[in-house]
C-alpha cells in the first residue's frame, strides 16, 4: 500500500516538474521588457478592430513608443466578436485596460451605465481635444449629462453606391444615380432580374447589407427618440411611419393587387440573401453584382479596390424624400475611452495627447494618419478637409455630405443595443406583414421606453 | 467483430456513401483554402466549385479570356467601363459579360502564406500545446480518481454529490463568467494561463461522468478478489481499474485535448497579451468583423485542423480498443 | 455506521476530494453569486440592487420572447437528442467491424466535430440554400419536389439546425465505439448458440451492454442541447432570425447579459433553465435504474 502511494507521489512530482519546465516565460516582448527595465509606465490599449485596421493602429503606437521614454503602450486587438464579454468582465473584475477603442453606440450605452471616466478636464485643457475641434455631432455622441467620455478618432457616413455595369445592362445611364426616392424605386424595379429559379439580381433592398431602419427614418425627416423627454417618439412621428411604410413597400403584399413594381416576394429575397458571401470579401453581394444599389459607408473606398478591383461603381448622396431637408447620417464614431478602474490615467492621457495632436515637426496628427490609412473620416473638420482626403473624388462625396448637410446620429442612451435590436426585429415583422408599420412602431416605442425607464430608475438608485 | 465479417458488404457501401456526407466540410475547407478570393463563392444558381482553379495568364501577366470563341488577352478596363482585349493582334473593346475569363486547375498557395504571416504561428502553437497538455494531464488524473469514487465506492451521500457534479454543467456560462473572472482577478491570475488550467486539475464533470460509466462496467469480482488479497482501495484503482480502462482514459484525454485546442472564449477573456494567444484566438481574430478573407481563413482553419486529424487517426485504435474481458467471466 | 461503511465514506471522500476542493474553490462562489444576481438588478458595473422576485415575475408574465426562446429550445432538444443518439449508435455499429481502412472511416465520421465551426457553418449555409443549395437541388432532381426555404423560412429554420446537429455526432460516436469494444465477445457466442439472428444479437446483447454509454450520451445531449448556442449564433448572425424562430434560450440570455447589460435578468433566466435541465436529467437518472445495465454489478 505504501509503495502504491509512493509511486503515485513520485509520478505527480515528475508531472509537476515537467509542467514547471514547460511553463511559458513572461509574455512581454523584448521591447516591452526593455521599457520595463527603463522604468517606463506600461499601459494597455484594447482595439476593437482587427486585421489591417488594427495593424495601422499598431504602427502608430510603435511610433509613440519610440518617440519618448516615459510610457510604453501595449496594444491588443480583441476584435468585435467577444468584445462585450472581455470588456465587461475586465471592468467588473477590476483589471480593465487603460484605454479602449469602442464604437460610439456601445460607448454611449456603457458610459451611461457608468463604465468610463469623464475626460472633461483633460480634453478641455487642449485645443486639439476641446469641443470646438470636433464635428458637433461627434462631440454630442461622446458626451452625456454634461461630461465627455471619449476621444473620437474616426467617423463614418453612409451614401448610395451603385454598380455602373448593372445600370448599363438594365438600359439606365450608368453615370446617373437616382436623385429622388421615386427614381430609386423605379431604378430598383428595372435593375431586378428574376427567372423561374428565383431572383438573380436585386436592384435595391433597404435592409442590405444590414438593417438601415434607423437611418432611413432619419433620412425621411423623422425623429425616433426625443432627448428632451428621454423617450422614444417613433410611433407618433409621421415621417418615421412613412419610412417604415416605404421599407414595407419592397415586400409583396399577397392580399393586394396593386403591389408597386419594385416589390419582391419575401420568401424569394430571403432565399436570395442567403446566397450572399462574407461582407468584407470579394463575395460581398455588391461586389459580385448581386445587388445593384446599396447603402454603404466611406470605408468602401478601401474595400472595393482591395476586394473587387474590377467593380465599376459610383457613389452619390442618398436621395431625400420630397419636401424633406436632406440630412447626412453618421453612426457616430470610434472613440478612445478610459474605463473606470484604470491604473495609469496620466500615462493614458500622455498617449492620447500625442495621438491626437499634430506631430512636433508639423506633420498631421497620428489620428489623421490613422484615418487616412484605413479610409475613415477624421472627426475634426480641419482634418477631414485635408487634401489627402478630398483629392479622392469618391471619398470626397462622403466628406462633402458630412460637411454640407445637417448630421443625424444614433441617440445617446443607456439602452442603445436594445433599441437597435428591437427596431430591427419589428422591421422584420413589418416586412413579413405580421404587423402593420403602425403596430410595429407602437411596439418599438413601448418596449424601448419601458426598458429606458427601468434602466434610468436603476442608474438613479446606483448613484452614491 | 468477427460475427459481422460475412455481412460486411452492404455495410461497407453504406459507409462509403455516408462518408461522402461527413467529409464534405473538410474537403470544402481544403479546397477553399487553395482558391483565389474571387473564385470562392459561386454565381447564383451554380453549385460551389470543389476543385480550385486560377486564372490563366499569358507571358506578360495578362489574363487570358475567351471572346467569341477566340482566345485573347485582357489589357484592362477603360474609362468607359469596357475592357480592352487583344484578340488576334487586334484591340477590341468589350463589356465584362461578353467574354469569359479562362480558368485552369491551379492551387492558390498564397492563402497559406498570408495566413501564416498574419499570425505568430509558432508562439500560438506553443501556448496552445502547453495549455492542452497541462489540462489533459490534470483532467485524466483527477477525473479518474473522482469517477472511481462515484462508480466503485458505495459511500453515503455519493449520489447527491454526483448529481451536484452533473448540475454544475447545467448553468449557462454567461452568468458565471463575471463572478468567476472576479475570483481569478482577486487571485491575481488574470493575464496568465492559470485560469485556463487550474480548474481542470480538480476534475471536470463531463469526464468524471464519462469515466464513471466505464468504471461501472468493470466486474466487481475483480475488486473483491484484490481486496481479499489485501490490496488497498488505491491499489485496486491503480492496478486493476486504471489498466482496464485505457480506452476510456484515452477518450478522455482526446476530448480534453480537442476542447482546449478549439476553445477561444476562455483564452480570449483571461489572456491579456497577444504573445499569449492560442491558435483558436488567432483564428477567431481572422473571422472577427474585419478582414474575413475567406481564403486565408480557410487556410488557417486547415492548418489548425490537420494536426488533430492526424492525432485522431494515429491514436483512434487506442480508445476504441475493448478492455478485453473475454474469458474473465463465464 | 459499520466499520466498512466508515472506511468507504473515508475512501469515497478521499477519492472525490479533488472535485470537492475544486468545487469549493472555483464553482461555489460563481454559483452563489449568480443566484444572488438573479434576485437583483445588476448591470455588471455597479453593485447589484436587490429587487426580490421581480426578474422572475417579468420573465413569467411580461416577456413573450422568453417563452418563445424556451419553446424553440425545447423543440430543438426534443428532436435533436433522440436523432443524435440514433445516428451515433448507427454509425458506431457500422464502424465496429473489421473492414479495410477502418481508421480512415472513423476519422472521416469524426471530422465534422473537429472542423472549426466557421468552416462548417459556411458549408451548411450553402447546403441549406433554398435556391442553389445541395439539399434542395437533390430534392428537385430525385423527388421532383420544391424544397422549403430552410434557414430562411420561419417554420423550417429549427428543423434545419436539428438536421445539422445530427451531422456533428462524432464525439458521441467515439464514446459508443468505446462502449461497443467493451461488450464481451462471449456474450455474442452464447446468443449465437441460442439461435439469435443479427437483430436478436443487437436487441439482446449489444443494446443492453451499451446502456451505460447511452445514459451518458443522453444526459450530456440534454445538457448541451438545452444550452444550444454557438451554432445558432454563427448560422443566424446572433440575432435568432427569421422572426425569432431560431431565438434559442441561451442566445436570448446572451443578448440580455452582455448586450443589454441585464445581468440580473440573465441570471434569473439561467437558473430557470438550470431547473428545467435538472428536472429532465433527474427523470432520466431515476428511470435509468430500470433500463441501464451495468455489466460489472
Amino acid at each position: 500500500m505504501l509503495k502504491d502511494y509512493a509511486i503515485a507521489v513520485i509520478a505527480l512530482l515528475v508531472c509537476v516538474a515537467l509542467l514547471a519546465v514547460l511553463w511559458p516565460s513572461a509574455p512581454e516582448s523584448p521591447e516591452e521588457r526593455e521599457a520595463l527595465a527603463e522604468g517606463r509606465v506600461v499601459i494597455t490599449y484594447w482595439d476593437r478592430h482587427s486585421g489591417h485596421e488594427h495593424e495601422s493602429r499598431r504602427e502608430l503606437i510603435d511610433e509613440f513608443n519610440r518617440s519618448q521614454d516615459k510610457v510604453y503602450v501595449r496594444a491588443l486587438s480583441i476584435g468585435y466578436n467577444s468584445l462585450m464579454e472581455k470588456l465587461l468582465t475586465s471592468i467588473a473584475g477590476g483589471v480593465p485596460p487603460d484605454i479602449c477603442a469602442l464604437d460610439g453606440t456601445i460607448l454611449a450605452q456603457l458610459a451611461a451605465q457608468g463604465c468610463f471616466l469623464p475626460l472633461d478636464e483633460f480634453m478641455g485643457s487642449d485645443p486639439y481635444l476641446s469641443q470646438d475641434a470636433f464635428f458637433p455631432y461627434i462631440w454630442d455622441a461622446v458626451s452625456q449629462g454634461g461630461h465627455v467620455y471619449g476621444v473620437p478618432t474616426t467617423t463614418d457616413t453612409y451614401c448610395l453606391l451603385w454598380n455602373k455595369d448593372a445600370f448599363r445592362r438594365a438600359g439606365l445611364d450608368p453615370d446617373r444615380p437616382p436623385r429622388s426616392i421615386e427614381e430609386l424605386e423605379s431604378f430598383a424595379a428595372q435593375l431586378t432580374v428574376q427567372d423561374e429559379s428565383g431572383i438573380q439580381q436585386i436592384g435595391f433592398l433597404p435592409w442590405i447589407p444590414w438593417d438601415h431602419s434607423y437611418k432611413l427614418g432619419v433620412i425621411f425627416g423623422g425623429t425616433w427618440y426625443d432627448p428632451e423627454t428621454d423617450r422614444m417618439v417613433c410611433a407618433e412621428d409621421p415621417n418615421i411611419l412613412r419610412s417604415m411604410q416605404w421599407q414595407q413597400s419592397f415586400a409583396i403584399d399577397p392580399d393586394s393587387d396593386a403591389n408597386p413594381r419594385h416589390a419582391l416576394d419575401p420568401q424569394k429575397f430571403m432565399s436570395f440573401q442567403r446566397n450572399f458571401g462574407a461582407y468584407m470579401s470579394a463575395t460581398n453581394p455588391f461586389y459580385t453584382g448581386k445587388v445593384a444599389m446599396i447603402i454603404e459607408g466611406e470605408w468602401q473606398c478601401t474595400f472595393i479596390p482591395k476586394y473587387a478591383p474590377d467593380l465599376n461603381w459610383g457613389v452619390a448622396p442618398f436621395p431625400a424624400p420630397e419636401g424633406v431637408e436632406p440630412v447626412a447620417y453618421s453612426p457616430t464614431c470610434i472613440a478612445d475611452c478610459i474605463p473606470v478602474g484604470c491604473r495609469n490615467e496620466e500615462a493614458a492621457f500622455a498617449f492620447l495627447r500625442w495621438f491626437h495632436r499634430p506631430r512636433p515637426d508639423g506633420r498631421p496628427s497620428p489620428s489623421s494618419d490613422y484615418n487616412f490609412a484605413i479610409h475613415n473620416i477624421p472627426c475634426r473638420p480641419s482634418e477631414a478637409t485635408q487634401a489627402r482626403f478630398t483629392d479622392d473624388p469618391t471619398f470626397r462625396v462622403f466628406v462633402d455630405v458630412l460637411m454640407e448637410r445637417p448630421v443625424a446620429t444614433t441617440p445617446v442612451t443607456p439602452v442603445s443595443q436594445f433599441m437597435g435590436d428591437e427596431i430591427e426585429r419589428y422591421r422584420e415583422k413589418v416586412v413579413l406583414r405580421e404587423l402593420t408599420p403602425e403596430q410595429a412602431l407602437r411596439e418599438v416605442q413601448d418596449t424601448v421606453n419601458a426598458e429606458l425607464r427601468r434602466t434610468r430608475a436603476f442608474l438613479e438608485r446606483t448613484r452614491p | 467483430m468477427a460475427s459481422n465479417r460475412n455481412r460486411s458488404w452492404p455495410g461497407l457501401i453504406l459507409l462509403v456513401a455516408l462518408s461522402g456526407l461527413f467529409i464534405s466540410p473538410f474537403v470544402w475547407m481544403l479546397s477553399t483554402s487553395l482558391k483565389h478570393e474571387s473564385r470562392i463563392f459561386s454565381r447564383p444558381g451554380e453549385p460551389p466549385q470543389w476543385i480550385p482553379t486560377t486564372e490563366k495568364m499569358d507571358a506578360e501577366g495578362r489574363r487570358l479570356v475567351t471572346y467569341q470563341g477566340q482566345t485573347g488577352a485582357d489589357l484592362g478596363r477603360a474609362d468607359t467601363g469596357r475592357h480592352a482585349l487583344l484578340v488576334d493582334g487586334q484591340e477590341i473593346q468589350a463589356w465584362p459579360e461578353e467574354f469569359e475569363i479562362q480558368q485552369q486547375l491551379g492551387l492558390h498557395w498564397q492563402n497559406y502564406v498570408s495566413a501564416f504571416e498574419m499570425m505568430d504561428f509558432m508562439v500560438n502553437l506553443r501556448n496552445t500545446l502547453f495549455i492542452c497538455f497541462s489540462a489533459v494531464l490534470g483532467t485524466v488524473l483527477s477525473c479518474s480518481l473522482v469517477a472511481y469514487s462515484f462508480a466503485r465506492i458505495p459511500w453515503k451521500g455519493r449520489n447527491a454529490v454526483f448529481v451536484l457534479c452533473l448540475a454544475t454543467m447545467m448553468l449557462p456560462y454567461q452568468v458565471t463568467l463575471i463572478p468567476l473572472f472576479a475570483l481569478y482577478s482577486k487571485l491575481g491570475w488574470v493575464g496568465s494561463f492559470k485560469p485556463l488550467i487550474a480548474p481542470y486539475l480538480f476534475g471536470t464533470p463531463f469526464y468524471i461522468f464519462l469515466l464513471r460509466q466505464f468504471f461501472m462496467g468493470i466486474p466487481q469480482d475483480l475488486s473483491a478478489a484484490a481486496r481479499i488479497d489485501g490490496c488497498s482501495e488505491f491499489g485496486i484503482f491503480a492496478r486493476i481499474v486504471m489498466p482496464l480502462s485505457k480506452a476510456a482514459l484515452a477518450t478522455t484525454a482526446l476530448f480534453m485535448f480537442l476542447f482546449q485546442w478549439g476553445d477561444f472564449l476562455n483564452p480570449l477573456i483571461y489572456l491579456q497579451d497577444s504573445r499569449q494567444y492560442t491558435l483558436a484566438i488567432a483564428l477567431q481574430q481572422f473571422q472577427s468583423q474585419n478582414e474575413s478573407a475567406w481564403g486565408p481563413l480557410m487556410a488557417m482553419s486547415t492548418a489548425i485542423t490537420v494536426p488533430i486529424i492526424a492525432l485522431f487517426f494515429l491514436t483512434q485504435r487506442t480508445f476504441i480498443q475493448g478492455i478485453a474481458l473475454t474469458g474473465l467471466k463465464g | 455506521m459499520t466499520r466498512a461503511e466508515r472506511r468507504n465514506l473515508r475512501n469515497g471522500l478521499l477519492f472525490a476530494s479533488p472535485y470537492l476542493v475544486g468545487f469549493t474553490a472555483f464553482m461555489l462562489y460563481p454559483l452563489a453569486a449568480s443566484i444572488y444576481f438573479s434576485f437583483c438588478e445588476y448591470n455588471v458595473i455597479h453593485a447589484p440592487i436587490r429587487i426580490g422576485l421581480a426578474n422572475f415575475r417579468v420573465l413569467f408574465f411580461d416577456d413573450a420572447r422568453f417563452w418563445r426562446a424556451l419553446y424553440n429550445t425545447c423543440f430543438y432538444t426534443a428532436f435533436s437528442v433522440p436523432l443524435g443518439l440514433g445516428v451515433s449508435i448507427g454509425l458506431a455499429m457500422l464502424l465496429h467491424r473489421k473492414v479495410r481502412g477502418l481508421a480512415v472511416f472513423r476519422t472521416v465520421f469524426f471530422l465534422p466535430s473537429i472542423v472549426p465551426i466557421v468552416a462548417s457553418s459556411v458549408l451548411w449555409l450553402w447546403v441549406l440554400n433554398p435556391d442553389s443549395g445541395l439539399l434542395n437541388g437533390m430534392l428537385r432532381q430525385m423527388l421532383g419536389i420544391d424544397g422549403p426555404g430552410w434557414l430562411a423560412d420561419t417554420s423550417w429554420s429549427k428543423p434545419s439546425l436539428i438536421l445539422m446537429s445530427a451531422w456533428g455526432v462524432g464525439g458521441a460516436m467515439v464514446i459508443f465505439l468505446a462502449g461497443l469494444a467493451d461488450v464481451p465477445q462471449v456474450l455474442y457466442e452464447v446468443a449465437e448458440i441460442d439461435g439469435a439472428g443479427p437483430w436478436g444479437k443487437f436487441r439482446n446483447v449489444t443494446l443492453p451492454m451499451l446502456t451505460p454509454t447511452i445514459l451518458f450520451n443522453l444526459v450530456m445531449g440534454l445538457i448541451t442541447s438545452f444550452q444550444y448556442f454557438t451554432q445558432a449564433y454563427v448560422m443566424t448572425g446572433g440575432k435568432g432570425g427569421p422572426d425569432d424562430s431560431t431565438l434559442f434560450y441561451c442566445l436570448y440570455l446572451y443578448r440580455n447579459s452582455f448586450m443589454y447589460l441585464r445581468m440580473g435578468y440573465a441570471s434569473a433566466m439561467a437558473w430557470l433553465l438550470f431547473a428545467v435541465i435538472l428536472a429532465a436529467t433527474l427523470v432520466v437518472l431515476v428511470s435509468s435504474k430500470r433500463w441501464v445495465y451495468y455489466h460489472g454489478e
